[in-house]
């Protein structure tokens, strides 16, 4: 499972934008789905890094959008050409990943 | 045994204060499990800062007035003064927390998400200041279509 990460870099600052293609499904929507609460399955943390260096974190919730996008920005770090790379765990411990050049 | 109980907290306080915050950002889920079982924005503001009472300065949260979908309402938070981390609640669905950000040395503080909420309601931001207290800010909308289930 990929994600789709973009990353620019303007007067200092990377602005980044990561798509995590991801279902999200809440714990009433799988109970209605399936009769079971415990089929939900949506991604618990997602982080940034750039250069071996943690730039973003969240931990998160069933409350994200299905196919959550995220937009975010950090200074300090990161170059023209850098690569930002993205991490996602989900409930269930599947996880996904991808980068994006620092253009 | 009064030795070894002594050295096991000697020993456990040393990797306490040994261990960089840098390095090893927080899985607040882990951390923190009540804030995300919760079922009000106060309960889970509590389980996470200690507090539900937010000072009203200093953090900014934008959302549409009327949401024509609730399955991805549109969210635009950012804090203007250091932060320790920064987190979305809200009061439409049956669980109150969506995403508690840790801020890095890296961070600017401006974040753009988007949120499922089932029905109408309020969006509070709130985020622990470096200077250990609570800032935050409130917004609410309606939302035309129910976000699938929430």
């Amino acid at each position: 499972m990929g994600m789709k990460v973009k990353a620019k870099l303007k007067n200092g600052v990377v602005h980044v934008k990561a798509l995590a293609k991801h279902e999200m499904s809440t714990y009433n929507m799988m109970e209605k789905k399936t009769g079971n609460r415990d089929d939900a399955n949506f991604i618990t943390h997602i982080s940034a890094t750039v250069n071996g260096e943690t730039v973003w974190d969240a931990s998160t919730s069933q409350f994200l959008s299905k196919n959550p996008i995220f937009k975010f920005a950090f200074k300090g770090i990161g170059a023209k050409g850098d690569k930002v790379e993205m991490h996602w765990v989900d409930r269930k411990g599947k996880t996904g990943k991808g980068k994006g050049k620092i253009k | 045994m009064k030795r070894r109980e002594f050295l096991n907290l000697t020993m456990g306080a040393l990797a306490l204060a040994v261990v960089p915050a840098s390095v090893k950002a927080e899985d607040y889920r882990k951390s923190k499990p009540t804030v995300w079982s919760a079922h009000t924005v106060d309960d889970a503001l509590k389980a996470l800062y200690g507090t539900s009472t937010i000072i009203e300065s200093g953090v900014k949260v934008k959302a549409p007035k009327v949401a024509s979908n609730g399955g991805a309402v549109p969210v635009d938070f950012s804090a203007d003064m250091p932060i320790k981390s920064i987190a979305v609640f809200q009061d439409a669905n049956p669980e109150s927390a969506v995403v508690v950000y840790e801020a890095t040395k890296y961070s600017v503080n401006k974040y753009s998400i988007k949120i499922k909420m089932a029905k109408s309601g309020t969006i509070t931001v709130a985020a622990l200041g470096q200077d250990g207290k609570v800032y935050g800010a409130r917004v609410t909308l309606d939302v035309a279509l129910g976000g699938c289930e929430g």
